[in-house]
């Protein structure tokens, strides 16, 4: 036993003086040596930090497809054969107006949507107004009118197909699309 | 002396008003109430043995005599009428037999098989009382286009009695049987029912022009609704205007101009004219609300249309140049769709009551307007037949949308279609 403990610490105290005569050996030429290992130190952290890097970043790396399927800006719907901007649509609107004033460079398209309960020809009319009146109310709220288009569809694309009050107001809807950012 | 006077006076207060009120020329021809024409059709007979012959004979029989039956001018006879006489002999006909049968007109027809492919079709037609041949012609076809073959004999029938020849002509349509909307033509009758587009995009409200070659129509694609001239026998496509939301085009009669609608002044939908190929561009209507669905009198010099001026959309008719608005729908308070009959004195368009749709004849010489259709569904969509005999519209009341064909009058209701949703007909005026 005693045996094992001398060795061990005779084995000890020779790799620390070892230990020892290394340093001192090194330290002659270390100033240059010193500098360099922190910089490659940081070199390693950028990946880590990445999540916090930006929201404009993310935006930037995100398809046109991506970003639309995300819904960044909410639908407006409307009253039957109305085309009036409701309380409720107001606040939505805004909502949807301080995205784009964040995103400056996004272009939208607004589409007009109206449901089964009023005729083809007459709901593109329809449809074209709804899309104009949401335009109208973001124009009103800062944004610019060369950022927004307007196109109407009439009821030829509604989002339920059912033929009830409730599917009637899903469709007369303003829907929002980005197409250019 | 003062019944003198009184005359002297109304005579003044006549020609006044003729001259105050000059008589508006009305383009007429006195159809209804026209006896139908007793057409005798006995069986065709077979030239030779081959089951070729006998099936192509029976498909001629049947679509001739479905044309005729249609077509509001002829009246095939009850079969049953041909027991009472001796059976037909196309080289010895005895017309008193034919006559006692009440028969006016007699067709003849003999069919033979000429090679694998070929089969010929003889058709004539005679005059029972003269006893004279009429008119006849001989047809040689594929037995894929039998059918069209006995469409181009009703269509010889009807323009000997000078009527247009509606049998060959197509109806455009749209269709999602095959995923998206895209363009569709079939026959008068619904059969030939083929796809005319083949694209991703969405394509809406097409219309022939009048010679029956292109179709214009809205296609919305990348969020911009064009409206373009589509000749689908060349492949051809030509943009004909692309600011704001384009659609619902109508060719004129004279086969010179367009009329359609966009959306590009302010996002509201107005009218606009072209020339028929899509070139120099005029607007018709400017004011604050919205105009759409242009439709062309027969002689082009007025243009009824779908105007919400009046707080609700309405009915009205204008000039060519787009002057002189008036309105010609009063009781309701929602008429779209306006389609002017090629004889010119009616306007059929749709009337919304708590959200059915049903279809209106307008006849503008009496005012009077007459029920088209009563089917607790959304009818819409109308247009004419070249003869004004007919409409094909659109209508949910089977759950699904289909087309379906009416008269004038609300006879003869016919579904045409029965695959996927089908909307918004337009029928070849050739």
């Amino acid at each position: 036993m005693k045996k094992i403990l001398t060795l061990s610490l005779s084995c000890f105290l020779v790799i620390a003086f070892f230990a020892s005569c290394r340093k001192k050996v090194e330290e002659t030429p270390p100033p240059p040596q010193v500098e360099e290992q922190p910089k490659l130190e940081k070199v390693e952290k950028p990946p880590v930090k990445e999540p916090k890097l930006t929201e404009e970043e993310i935006f930037a790396k995100k398809s046109l497809e991506e970003l639309n399927a995300e819904k960044p800006m909410n639908v407006v719907l409307f009253d039957y054969d109305k085309f009036f901007i409701r309380e409720d649509a107001k606040l939505i609107l805004q909502n949807n107006a301080a995205w784009m004033k964040k995103w400056k460079s996004v272009k939208i398209l607004i589409e007009g949507h109206c449901d089964e309960r009023g005729t083809e020809d007459y709901n593109m009319a329809l449809g074209e107004k709804r899309a104009k009146s949401a335009f109208d109310y973001l124009a009103s709220l800062g944004i610019s009118s060369d950022r927004i288009k307007t196109i109407s569809y009439g009821k030829s694309q509604p989002t339920d197909l059912g033929h009830n009050e409730i599917a009637w107001q899903k469709n007369r809807r303003d829907q929002f699309t980005i197409i250019e950012k | 002396m003062i019944a003198r006077k009184l005359i002297t006076l109304a005579c003044l207060f006549l020609v006044a008003n003729f001259i105050l009120y000059p008589q508006q020329e009305v383009v007429m021809s006195i159809k209804e109430g026209m006896p139908l024409i007793p057409v005798a059709i006995p069986n065709f007979s077979v030239k030779d043995t081959s089951p070729e012959a006998k099936d192509a004979a029976d498909i001629l029989y049947k679509v001739i005599s479905d044309d005729l039956k249609y077509s509001r001018v002829f009246s095939p006879l009850p079969k049953n009428y041909y027991n009472y006489i001796k059976p037909l002999d196309p080289d010895k006909i005895l017309f008193q037999d034919w006559e006692s049968i009440q028969a006016k007109l007699l067709i003849v027809g003999q069919i033979s098989k000429q090679d694998d492919k070929t089969i010929q079709f003889e058709a004539k037609f005679y005059d029972v009382k003269s006893e004279r041949f009429i008119r006849g012609k001989t047809y040689q076809t594929e037995k894929s286009l039998l059918r069209l073959a006995a469409h181009k004999f009703s269509n010889l029938l009807m323009e000997t009695y000078g009527e247009p020849q509606i049998f060959t002509t197509k109806i455009v349509f749209i269709s999602n049987r095959d995923a998206n909307n895209e363009l569709y033509m079939m026959d008068y009758d619904g059969h030939n029912q083929t796809r005319l587009t083949f694209n991703r995009e969405k394509d809406y409200m097409p219309a022939w022009s009048t010679d029956g070659k292109s179709i214009a129509y809205t296609e919305f694609k990348g969020g911009n609704a064009r409206l373009y001239i589509y000749n689908p026998f060349e492949g051809k496509r030509k943009l004909v205007f692309d600011l704001g939301t384009s659609f619902g085009p109508c060719f004129s009669p004279d086969g010179k101009k367009l009329a359609f609608c966009s959306t590009e002044d302010e996002s509201n939908s107005e009218i606009y004219t072209a020339r028929s190929d899509g070139t120099n561009i005029k607007r018709l209507t400017f004011n604050k609300s919205a105009d759409v669905s242009p439709s062309w009198s027969p002689n082009c010099r007025e243009v009824a249309f779908t105007s919400d001026r009046g707080g609700s959309p309405q009915i009205y008719i204008m000039d060519a140049e787009g002057s002189n608005v008036r309105r010609r729908s009063f009781g309701g308070n929602y008429h779209d769709s306006p389609a002017w009959s090629p004889t010119g004195d009616r306007i059929v368009y749709v009337s919304r009551v708590q959200a059915v749709f049903d279809l209106y004849i307008l006849n503008l010489r009496t005012d009077e307007i007459i029920k088209l259709t009563e089917g607790y569904a959304r009818n819409e969509s109308p247009c004419w037949s070249a003869d004004g005999r007919h409409i094909i519209f659109s209508s949910n009341r089977i759950g699904t949308i289909q087309l379906y064909s009416i008269d004038y009058d609300g006879a003869n209701l016919k579904r045409l279609t029965s695959k996927g949703q089908n909307k918004l007909p337009d029928w070849a005026r050739n």
